[in-house]
């Protein structure tokens, strides 16, 4: 295996949920790469599909739902067709994730010690007292405060921020190749958001692991993230350096992204024409169509690849 | 140290909520119909017999001092006596009370052993033949009257299969064992009587399984309930993306937490056996405190039914104390 080739590869990846009373396709041909060792977000507004491409790399699809096309390639073998045994061996081990509220991500009955000890003692060949030691060090290296008796707490006994960090000495307990973080600043503060921000890069950069930050919010990637992907309607419709991207976006729903984000000197916020598209009918056109203001008759009709352009790939036939 | 604060500050709790209890039960009994001096003399008795009674019994002095008296004879220990029976109320419940705890407990812990796994399962595979059976068997508990199911139970089993034997009773064809306990499961067991066990076990079958089924339905539910909420919590969701396999996801993260609410409601239920379980008490005739304070209740025999209501009280307060006691060690939240 070459060091070149990606970390992990997602091609044309497609899911769909079967409810009581519809059915969803909420990826519809999801494709991008996430190179070793490298920093990338995904981003996109609620309901475009980035937590369940998360949750599909975990192999942890909601009940209902399931990938009906596209490969998820890692280390030669394929994600999407992998057992729930096999997924058990790769979940903390070499995929880890830490979610929005890590409060609500620590059993509330068990101390925290032993809930990362546990995770140690599945994916390696320790005993109960190595695993425990090894917590503490973990708790310890994440600059927790006190860490021996940090570990004897329980998670009710920890503020949000140290649950942070014992939640992400949890993921990164095993040394995971992949990392990643969903949502991990929402609901926080903008002085909490850049704590939490450094500690992940700290972290991804130490133990040389990529990092995949899910967030709605593009203005956090900027200082965080190498590489963009920005997803809509379950389809990639733009990736690339961060720099080139956030600085001169191409593709329209990328531009209208960014500019949500960022206050006119009067200090009005503005947002973009129309509401998500709901993911009910699978795609003919682009799905960004109906919201966009360069859309034109070919736009609706005609599904838009990702294709290279200079050094990003764009979904846009007009571009 | 704070377990021992908290024990005590309960105790004190537990004193002032049965003295409520006393006080509420007392003037009720008093103020409701029905005097039991007539009932005592019958009705062909003249005034001043009645008038002699009610002054013997004390009924002529007002409810204040009625009760203040009552009350200083409670804490001497004397329940006071039973009219309709002639006995003391403490010789009455020697063999009625251990005659409610061995039906309630073996009842229970039936309703335990089929609730607690059919729900656990019910909720780990949904939409299952076993999650099918599980909503039948929790819908039919809870609606089917048990003294129905009783008779229904007798029919089959006595009446028509003969498996079963008649319902008399604890205990048919043998002579209860020594008593030591006043169980008589228990007491055979210790005197090594098989004869008693068998024949009282026998007995006990029928009024157990009807009370298992109706108190198992609700249990049954907030088992299934419980698990459901806790297998779609975030912690449980993040254990799974740790790669922690299955067996350990169910029985070392979500189980500790199912039982928080599980053992709450086992303590309410097996409360409220322990208060007697009157119709299936008289259905199978067993001779227990919910049938006694009713017979008591019906002849106005008001120091039985003081009794009773004070040792369901106390039960129910006990049994509270111990879940919490439980919680303290299961639930770091609440230390």
């Amino acid at each position: 295996m070459s060091n070149t080739s990606p970390l992990i590869q997602i091609d044309n990846l497609s899911a769909r949920i079967r409810n009581e009373d519809q059915t969803l396709f909420p990826l519809q041909g999801v494709s991008f790469s996430i190179e070793r060792n490298v920093r990338m977000a995904l981003v996109g507004e609620s309901g475009s599909g980035k937590s369940l491409t998360a949750s599909a790399i975990l192999g942890m699809l909601p009940t209902g739902s399931q990938i009906t096309d596209g490969t998820i390639i890692m280390n030669e073998r394929n994600l999407a067709l992998i057992s729930e045994k096999e997924f058990q061996k790769i979940r903390g081990k070499e995929i880890s994730i830490v979610f929005q509220n890590p409060k609500a991500s620590l059993n509330p009955v068990r101390t925290v010690g032993s809930q990362i000890a546990e995770v140690l003692r599945v994916h390696e060949r320790i005993n109960q007292k190595q695993s425990h030691d090894k917590a503490i060090q973990l708790l310890e290296s994440l600059g927790l405060p006190d860490p021996k008796k940090r570990a004897r707490d329980y998670p009710h006994q920890y503020s949000g921020g140290m649950a942070q960090r014992a939640a992400l000495a949890m993921a990164m307990a095993c040394q995971p190749s992949l990392l990643i973080a969903d949502e991990p600043t929402s609901g926080l503060d903008a002085t909490l958001q850049q704590q939490v921000l450094d500690l992940l890069t700290q972290q991804v950069q130490h133990q040389k692991s990529s990092l995949l930050l899910i967030t709605h919010d593009i203005s956090v990637v900027g200082a965080t993230c190498e590489q963009v992907a920005v997803m809509y309607g379950g389809r990639i419709m733009e990736v690339g350096p961060t720099e080139l991207i956030l600085r001169r976006p191409m593709n329209p729903y990328t531009e209208k992204l960014i500019e949500s984000f960022s206050r006119s000197q009067d200090g009005k916020m503005t947002s973009i024409p129309g509401t998500v598209r709901p993911p009910t009918t699978e795609l003919k056109g682009c799905p960004f169509a109906d919201r966009c203001h360069m859309a034109n008759k070919q736009c609706h009709t005609h599904l838009p690849e990702l294709a290279p352009k200079g050094d990003r790939l764009i979904a846009c036939i007009n571009v | 140290m704070r377990i021992l604060a908290y024990i005590g500050q309960r105790l004190v709790l537990l004193i002032v909520a049965l003295l409520g209890v006393s006080i509420i039960t007392f003037v009720v009994t008093r103020v409701l119909p029905g005097n039991p001096a007539y009932l005592i003399v019958g009705v062909q008795a003249d005034y001043s017999t009645v008038a002699a009674v009610i002054e013997k019994l004390g009924l002529d002095k007002p409810i204040p001092e009625q009760y203040f008296l009552y009350m200083k004879q409670l804490f001497a220990g004397d329940l006071g006596s039973s009219w309709r029976t002639g006995n003391p109320v403490t010789y009455d419940l020697k063999s009625r009370w251990p005659a409610t705890i061995e039906l309630a407990t073996i009842a229970m812990l039936l309703a335990i052993s089929w609730a607690i796994p059919l729900g656990l399962v019910s909720a780990l595979k949904k939409r299952s033949i076993t999650d099918r059976l599980a909503k039948i068997l929790s819908g039919l508990g809870v609606s089917i009257p048990e003294f129905w199911l009783a008779t229904l139970l007798i029919l089959v089993f006595f009446a028509i299969f003969h498996i079963a034997p008649a319902p008399i009773g604890r205990i048919s064809r043998a002579s209860p064992p020594d008593l030591i306990t006043g169980m008589y499961l228990i007491d055979s067991i210790l005197t090594g009587n098989m004869t008693a066990l068998k024949a009282s076990a026998k007995q006990i079958i029928l009024p157990a399984v009807t009370l298992a089924f109706v108190i198992g339905a609700p249990l049954l539910r907030v088992t299934r309930a419980f698990m459901n909420e806790v297998l779609e919590s975030q912690y449980i969701r993040s254990a799974r993306a740790m790669g922690i396999p299955k067996q350990s996801l169910i029985f070392r993260h979500a189980l500790p937490n199912v039982l928080l609410p599980v053992t709450t409601m086992i303590a309410v239920l097996y409360g409220y056996l322990l208060g007697g379980t009157v119709l299936v008490e008289y259905v199978f005739a067993w001779p227990g405190m919910g049938k006694y304070a009713i017979d008591s209740i019906n002849s106005s025999d008001y120091a039985p039914v003081m009794a009773v209501v004070l040792l369901s009280a106390l039960s129910y307060l006990i049994i509270y104390l111990l879940t919490d006691l439980l919680h303290f060690f299961i639930d770091p939240r609440t230390r």
